[in-house]
């Protein structure tokens, strides 16, 4: 098996955390991971990029290859966007309806797409993929911060090569007692709502 | 089987050290090193530290050294500089316990000032045995074997991993705890250990440097041999006639893309310096051509050139003096790009990338929301419009005051030199005012030294420092301004305001960076002083405040009343919080990200926020 996931995402978002499950989860399975996040200065309103590999054979290089990411797991509309070039030709992705306004779009200074070009500019990429409402079923739940579990719960529902079962019971032995309910409450809301994405025409 | 734990590169290289038994890991905090020295600090019987600068720690480590403890130092490449005339010395004399020197290089200024490659002031100016890793396990690996082989061999080791190494995770396994099983103890050896241009009676009058130079030569045959017979080298066989030299993180990118490209070429893996001279020319026999890979400057290009020259071996040797692109990082595409060139039927193998049909704004950094900088960048960029003054900065969170929507600060070089700086623009003859700012760690990192030389020299300027009580851009490291150290001991913290007037400043004020009417006063009150006014804005850092229910405010909801907002815009250019938003002419708040610390009440002139 060979899997490459790439989480596109800004500071503050919990790539690490989603990655690290994700990571556990392989890795419990039996399979070669190598991961590596590019941070830079995250903590403040920068870019956040995990790349996650998975696969039977040793894995070289830790950042994914252009062209060779399976999955994209878009936390942030505007980063999904930036790292779309790097999906392989038959690559998916999932993209949360979630949008962080660079300082400069907010100023005026610069323009954040609108949800129409988006739409177009991905339409016409002829990439298959999703788009939910991460962040704002987070919100539901009680927490924006559980963005990143909604969208590895939604992972799992999109992937075959994941076990949901599996993943939830590493889910909920990484998290702290405080968060476990709402975590695994975040990564059931994920898989529904790409369930009734996948419904809908 | 050995256990095995899920790993990042810089664990892995501290978990290394710890299993060599080491005592003492001194370092200055800095992407992408930081998490090696905060691996070690959960080992209660590691003297852990992160020193005022990097120059301390590896005096530190050889200190240690030479009781015959095993010791480390951990910095960036950055910090290697600051480090290097310490180097310049040690490698002369040696060492007695094993001591590394971890020196994390960040190709492609990803979180840096700059992208140099470490490895020439370790190697080629300091002569020093370099490691370079191109795996986590490798760097641990590494780590391991330098302790060992610098006993050995009497020499620091060094082990330059590149950004991507210290931050890539994965499986490493873990071995025994062990030591070098001596008894710290010091013995003098005066003819080593004091290094002067004194004449040796027993050479003959020779000067003590020379002597002490041609020891340093003289290991070079030793070190070499080593190098031969090291596991960090070795040889793959391959398909054709080109030879693919891979260095350290280079060898990730070309197995992966011969991976990717379904071939095997002949591949020469180092990871050394010196270079295996023997294994090198054995490999460069077969081949007519040699394409080196390395990040980021063409050192082992050169090196190979001149080890062909020496051994008369004609072989042609591209890299990144050219061929391959000559800054940046490298990546797997350029590896593979650069075989499609010298395999134009591998072109259709190389996997399409097209991106979206869409311009995609960049996201820059700046302040987080919160941050009690922004109340002083404001106040600051006030004063400098007023009178017209220039504004010299440093190393740190308050550095996105340079970039747009402020444009504040007019220099940022490296640690310390904001200060220097102001001192030389006010020495030029311009009228302009001069006001430098500078964080607290980075204060006492580099800074301290050019405030004292101002204040001697009474200069007159205004030095701003950015107290936030902690060494924020990088994790939230304590420095000597902390009441604790690294593993949670306390620590005597050093008064920044103290320190200033007990050097002579002028003044030095204490402020509320929150309270923007504070600071604006007192900047008032200091440009109008002869010599060095030092103001301190101290204040905690937001992020950590937050996390310890300590923040620096009172939080209070703000709101904006459109109709009085004349969209003047000194909120966004001069203030620039992201949590004001403009549009249409109007600024509004966006309540979701604001986190109600109540600066941009003052901040509008037309009572427009309240």
């Amino acid at each position: 098996m060979n899997l490459n996931i790439l989480i596109a995402g800004v500071g503050g978002q919990g790539n690490l955390f989603a990655s690290s499950i994700l990571a556990e989860y392989f890795i419990n399975q039996g399979h070669e991971v190598l991961a590596v996040e590019t941070i830079g200065a995250a903590q403040r309103g920068g870019s956040v990029v995990s790349h996650l590999r998975i696969s039977d054979d040793e894995i070289y290089s830790p950042l994914i290859p252009a062209g060779k990411v399976d999955i994209i797991l878009g936390f942030e509309t505007l980063e999904m966007l930036r790292n779309f070039q790097m999906l392989a030709a038959d690559g998916r992705y999932l993209l949360n309806d979630y949008q962080e306004p660079t300082v400069l779009c907010n100023m005026e200074m610069d323009t954040y797409p609108t949800d129409e070009s988006i739409a177009a500019a991905l339409k016409k990429s002829g990439k298959k993929g999703y788009l939910i409402k991460a962040t704002e079923c987070a919100r539901e739940i009680g927490d924006s911060l559980l963005t990143n579990v909604v969208m590895v719960g939604a992972l799992c529902q999109l992937s075959p090569l994941l076990n949901r079962q599996e993943v939830k019971q590493v889910l909920a032995g990484k998290s702290p007692v405080k968060v476990r309910e709402p975590n695994l409450k975040a990564f059931d809301a994920g898989g529904a709502l790409v369930k009734s994405a996948m419904g809908q025409p | 089987m050995a256990k095995k734990e899920y790993l990042m590169g810089n664990e892995a290289m501290g978990r290394g050290a710890v299993e060599k038994g080491v005592k003492v890991v001194a370092g200055y905090p800095g992407t992408p090193a930081s998490e090696v020295l905060e691996y070690a600090a959960k080992y209660a019987d590691v003297r852990v530290e992160w020193c005022i600068n990097e120059k301390v720690a590896l005096e530190i480590a050889l200190g240690a050294s030479l009781c015959h403890t095993r010791a480390m130092a951990v910095m960036k490449h950055n910090g290697t500089n600051v480090a290097l005339d310490f180097l310049m010395h040690l490698n002369y004399t040696g060492v007695r316990g094993g001591l590394v020197l971890i020196s994390g290089d960040d190709p492609g200024g990803n979180s840096s000032q700059n992208e140099e490659d470490s490895r020439i002031i370790t190697h080629l100016d300091a002569h020093l045995p370099v490691f370079d890793p191109w795996c986590p396990q490798e760097a641990k690996d590494m780590v391991r074997a330098a302790f060992e082989l610098s006993e050995k061999t009497e020499l620091c080791f060094i082990v330059r991993p590149v950004m991507r190494v210290c931050h890539a995770r994965s499986q490493v396994s873990l071995e025994e705890i062990t030591g070098n099983g001596k008894e710290p103890f010091f013995t003098d050896d005066r003819s080593r250990f004091i290094m002067s241009a004194v004449k040796e009676p027993e050479a003959g009058g020779v000067l003590r440097p020379v002597i002490r130079h041609r020891w340093l030569n003289k290991k070079q045959p030793e070190l070499l041999q080593i190098m031969e017979d090291s596991p960090f080298n070795h040889v793959e066989k391959g398909e054709g006639n080109i030879g693919l030299v891979a260095c350290g993180i280079g060898y990730a990118y070309v197995r992966e893309a011969e991976k990717i490209l379904g071939k095997k070429f002949p591949v020469l893996k180092l990871g050394t310096l010196p270079l295996p001279g023997d294994k090198v020319a054995g490999f460069a026999h077969r081949m007519n051509k040699l394409v080196v890979y390395e990040d980021s400057e063409p050192i082992v290009e050169g090196m190979l050139k001149e080890l062909f020259y020496d051994r008369d071996i004609k072989v042609e040797i591209v890299g990144r003096s050219g061929f391959l692109p000559m800054e940046g990082e490298l990546s797997t595409g350029i590896v593979l790009k650069s075989l499609a060139a010298l395999y134009p039927e591998l072109e259709k193998s190389v996997p399409r990338t097209a991106p979206l049909e869409m311009k995609i704004p960049v996201r820059t950094r700046t302040q987080c929301v919160g941050c009690a900088y922004r109340g002083l960048l404001h106040a600051l960029k006030l004063m400098a419009r007023k009178t017209h003054g220039v504004v010299t900065g440093d190393i740190g969170c308050y550095d996105a005051g340079s970039f747009l929507p402020l444009e504040l600060q007019s220099t940022i070089y490296c640690m310390g030199s904001s200060i220097p700086m102001a001192t030389g623009v006010a020495y030029s003859g311009t009228k302009q005012p001069v006001f430098s700012i500078i964080g607290d760690s980075t204060f006492f990192h580099n800074g301290v030294l050019g405030l004292i030389n101002a204040i001697h020299n009474a200069v007159d300027m205004v030095a701003i420092v950015c107290d936030n009580r902690t060494t924020a851009m990088t994790g939230f490291q304590p420095h000597p301004g902390s009441d604790t150290d690294i593993t949670g001991r306390p620590a005597v913290a050093i008064d920044i305001a103290k320190l200033a007037t007990a050097a002579g400043a002028t003044s030095a004020r204490t402020v509320n960076p929150y309270n923007i009417a504070e600071v604006a006063g007192a900047l008032e009150k200091a440009a109008k002083e002869k010599g060095v006014s030092v103001i301190i804005a101290s204040s905690p850092c937001y992020l950590l405040g937050r996390r310890n229910g300590d923040i620096g405010f009172t939080p209070r909801k703000v709101s904006l009343n459109p109709d009085l907002c004349n969209g003047c815009k000194i909120c966004i250019e001069y203030f620039g919080c992201p949590a004001i938003h403009f549009s249409n002419k109007k600024a509004t708040i966006d309540q979701a990200a604001c986190v109600e610390c109540g600066m941009c009440v003052a901040v509008c002139q037309r009572g427009a926020i309240t």
